[in-house]
């Protein structure tokens, strides 16, 4: 009986569930799912942003092989999250706005700390490629004179940050901090990421690198400031925040806005501009995260991001589900086949950045890949592109399927005001 | 009355679900795609061979065939899609911007190490993106820093190596769009393209793209801010070709603006009227460079060429897209 019963209502709910799975969701429904989901993903950055912040203190207050090490893996945790919120670039002014503040790339590291004499000085795009600013308490800037004596979150967001309008003076953020805590890869194509030693921030005669007190300093005015700009950000998406107001205030452009972050980050900026260009410039330096050699975990779990914003599902750096009424539903509704093809491209896609991933787990580092001629790095690399150009296309499919046409792109920062796209 | 009401049912659908793309189609691949390949392909074996004939960085046979090339890459330059995209092939002609300086590192580097990969256009295909192409062979022309960097046989191996690689890159285009041009035509079946609207959207993407890059990059970048112009970012400056390539680039747009909006005379119009003020704008600019951004006067007439570039834009999305039924999709300058 018992098990007739529950043959029969497992049958039932297939059946229920097939029937609702055939009526639309609402729009609202939908953009409510995304919110929640940003909500979950800029939380779980800043929880591991927190983490990180500790890690920074322990290394400042005692600095050791250890204390470093520990620092280092809470770097590389905290992009864990925060590169799934990347699919909330593009479509989502009040993310373009603020995204330069903790995610800029690439940089002229020079700008911040010592580098090798390699680097060379300023550059014809940049005077200040080379400024050190840890080395030097005072320097000019646009015929001002600044006093960096203290190194503080206002000096690098307000004054050092795209310091001379050059995107490449990038003071804060994730970069920042990687730069600090590993240093210049100086291993070309070779194995090895940044070897920085924690001597650089013992305080005395032991400090090496000079200025070790600036350093210090410096790092924890980038974590800081980090911290306290990704507490803005949950916040713009908590119940009530800025940003979710402003999907609902149009349901239509709040579903394109879902769309146009899905396809500008899958094909604009991670095929195009991080993956494919590295590629064809061979240069061990165009990586993503080219100090801590962890690109292939931010092309893995940016893609990651595109796909469960799709779906409508995410899980918590805890373990937590956070779930709900998806794009892919209001896709069946309307096209089911052109969901399925959606699903497979995005699990094509995840495979080949799974498969970069592993390689690079088992020791072939991206920076390898690069190499001029190395054909394995070429096909890993290139997996990767290709999924995600082809699921570009799908995504242009959805938007025609959706009549999301293009008078509805209004307010998307990089499809209807391409200029936002280049300041 | 019952056979008015079924030829209706059969007629109506066609103009309402699907547009024959076909003939514009096929217009487009005949008069403005297949010329303009085939003309770079000539242009590129010309260069060549001027290549191998004398390679002194200043000779004049030389210099002309690289502006001759040149000038035909950019009135291709737009379909960046199917044969250009393969093998990264535009992106092999032509590196810009380089924001980074990678063009002078590459050729620095090769320089140096006298590297052997000038030897064969195989390898040399292997090498950086950023030391080949029209870029990478401007500034072995034209760039003094270059002049003298290493040895006389070095560069010369190096100034026909740049060469051959831009003819045969040239050459695989030209020849791959025998067969992609049935792809665009006839899409379905094996084609990329699923439908004459899929097409189409590749087309109109290429107008779009190319107008925003035009106006925001080969103008926007020189221009910076009013506070901080930056002439050095212009495009080709060292051999003057900047504001050619803005007008070429109007040029090779308009027509292809006008194959796309042939079937709507009025909108054909209109852009046609944008287009002739901005080429107008652009030719009466008298400032090769660009290198006019840095003063008040000359900036205020490059933001009315920008200004202009714009207004096509406009015509373009709250326009034609929405006439044609398609929408712009991304493109790669989608990124940041």
């Amino acid at each position: 009986m018992t098990r007739f019963f529950a043959a029969t209502s497992a049958l039932t709910l297939g059946i229920a569930s097939a029937a609702v799975a055939a009526d639309a969701p609402s729009k609202a429904d939908v953009l409510n799912t995304y919110a929640n989901i940003a909500e979950a993903k800029y939380d779980d950055s800043l929880i591991a942003a927190k983490t990180l912040q500790e890690a920074v203190n322990a290394l400042i207050a005692e600095p050791s092989d250890a204390t470093l090490n520990a620092a280092r893996a809470a770097w590389v945790a905290a992009r864990v999250p925060y590169q799934q919120t990347e699919v909330y670039r593009f479509g989502n002014a009040i993310v373009d706005d603020w995204e330069g503040k903790v995610n800029a790339w690439p940089l002229d590291e020079g700008l911040i700390d010592y580098v090798d004499a390699n680097y060379g000085g300023p550059t014809d795009e940049n005077e200040f490629a080379a400024l050190n600013v840890i080395a030097n308490p005072s320097f000019e800037l646009s015929g001002e004179t600044i006093d960096a004596s203290e190194i503080t979150p206002e000096l690098l967001g307000e004054t050092l940050h795209e310091a001379d309008g050059i995107e490449a003076n990038v003071a804060t953020g994730y970069h920042a901090i990687e730069f600090l805590l590993w240093g210049q890869d100086m291993n070309g194509h070779g194995a090895g990421a940044g070897n920085r030693p924690y001597t650089d921030y013992v305080q005395g005669d032991d400090c090496t690198g000079g200025n070790c007190d600036r350093r210090a300093q410096y790092l924890n005015a980038a974590t800081e400031l980090l911290v306290s700009d990704l507490e803005w950000m949950a916040a713009q998406w908590a119940e009530g925040g800025e940003a979710r107001a402003a999907l609902s205030a149009d349901e239509t452009a709040g579903v394109t806005a879902i769309l146009t972050g899905m396809g500008s980050l899958s094909y604009g900026e991670q095929a195009g501009e991080r993956m494919r260009l590295g590629l064809m410039l061979n240069d061990p330096e165009e990586e993503h995260d080219c100090f801590s050699d962890n690109t292939h975990n931010s092309h893995y779990y940016d893609g990651l991001g595109v796909q469960n914003v799709y779906l409508g599902s995410y899980t918590r750096i805890d373990g937590t589900p956070v779930s709900g009424a998806s794009l892919s539903d209001l896709v069946i509704a309307s096209d089911p086949s052109l969901d399925a093809e959606m699903k497979v491209k995005l699990a094509n896609t995840m495979q080949a950045l799974g498969r970069l991933k592993s390689t690079a787990e088992a020791g072939f580092a991206y920076d390898q890949m690069l190499e001029r001629g190395n054909e394995g790095g070429e096909l890993l690399i290139m997996g990767g592109v290709d999924g995600l150009v082809d699921q570009t296309k799908t995504i242009e499919r959805i938007v025609n399927a959706l009549e999301l046409d293009q008078i509805e792109f209004e307010g998307s920062d990089s499809l209807d005001n391409p200029d936002a796209v280049f300041q | 009355m019952r056979f008015l009401a079924f030829a209706l049912a059969v007629t109506l659908p066609f103009p309402a679900l699907a547009q024959d793309r076909g003939p514009i189609l096929t217009a487009m691949v005949d008069e403005h795609v297949l010329p303009g390949f085939a003309a770079l392909s000539d242009a590129t074996g010309t260069l060549t061979q001027a290549a191998q004939a004398d390679c002194a960085a200043t000779s004049p046979e030389l210099r002309a065939a690289y502006h001759m090339a040149f000038d035909n890459w950019i009135s291709v330059s737009h379909l960046r899609f199917g044969p250009s995209e393969t093998d990264d092939r535009a992106f092999a002609l032509a590196f810009w911007p380089d924001t980074k300086g990678f063009t002078p590192k590459a050729l620095s580097g090769l320089i140096a190490a006298e590297d052997g990969a000038v030897e064969t256009p195989e390898a040399f295909a292997e090498t950086s993106i950023a030391g080949r192409g029209f870029f990478a062979l401007e500034q072995m022309l034209y760039d003094p820093r270059f002049a003298d960097q290493g040895s006389d046989t070095y560069r010369c191996a190096l100034i026909q190596a740049i060469a051959t690689d831009i003819d045969l890159n040239a050459r695989a285009m030209d020849e791959d769009w025998e067969s992609f041009a049935t792809a665009l035509t006839q899409p379905g079946g094996n084609s990329p393209y699923r439908s004459g609207d899929e097409a189409m959207q590749e087309l109109y993407k290429a107008l779009v793209t190319g107008l925003e890059f035009t106006g925001d990059t080969r103008l926007g970048r020189p221009m910076g801010t009013f506070d901080r112009p930056r002439p050095t970012r212009a495009e080709a400056r060292r051999s003057d070709r900047s504001l050619r390539h803005v007008e070429l680039s109007l040029i090779a747009l308009r027509d292809l603006a006008a194959h796309l909006s042939a079937d709507h005379p009025e909108i054909a119009f209109d852009l046609d009227g944008a287009f002739d003020k901005a080429i107008t704008r652009a030719q009466a600019l008298n400032d090769p460079t660009l290198a006019g951004v840095a003063d008040p006067q000359g900036r205020f007439r490059v933001e009315a060429l920008q200004q202009s570039i714009n207004d096509i834009r406009a015509i373009a999305s709250t326009e034609l897209g929405p006439t044609l039924g398609i929408s712009a999709g991304f493109n790669s300058l989608d990124g940041d």
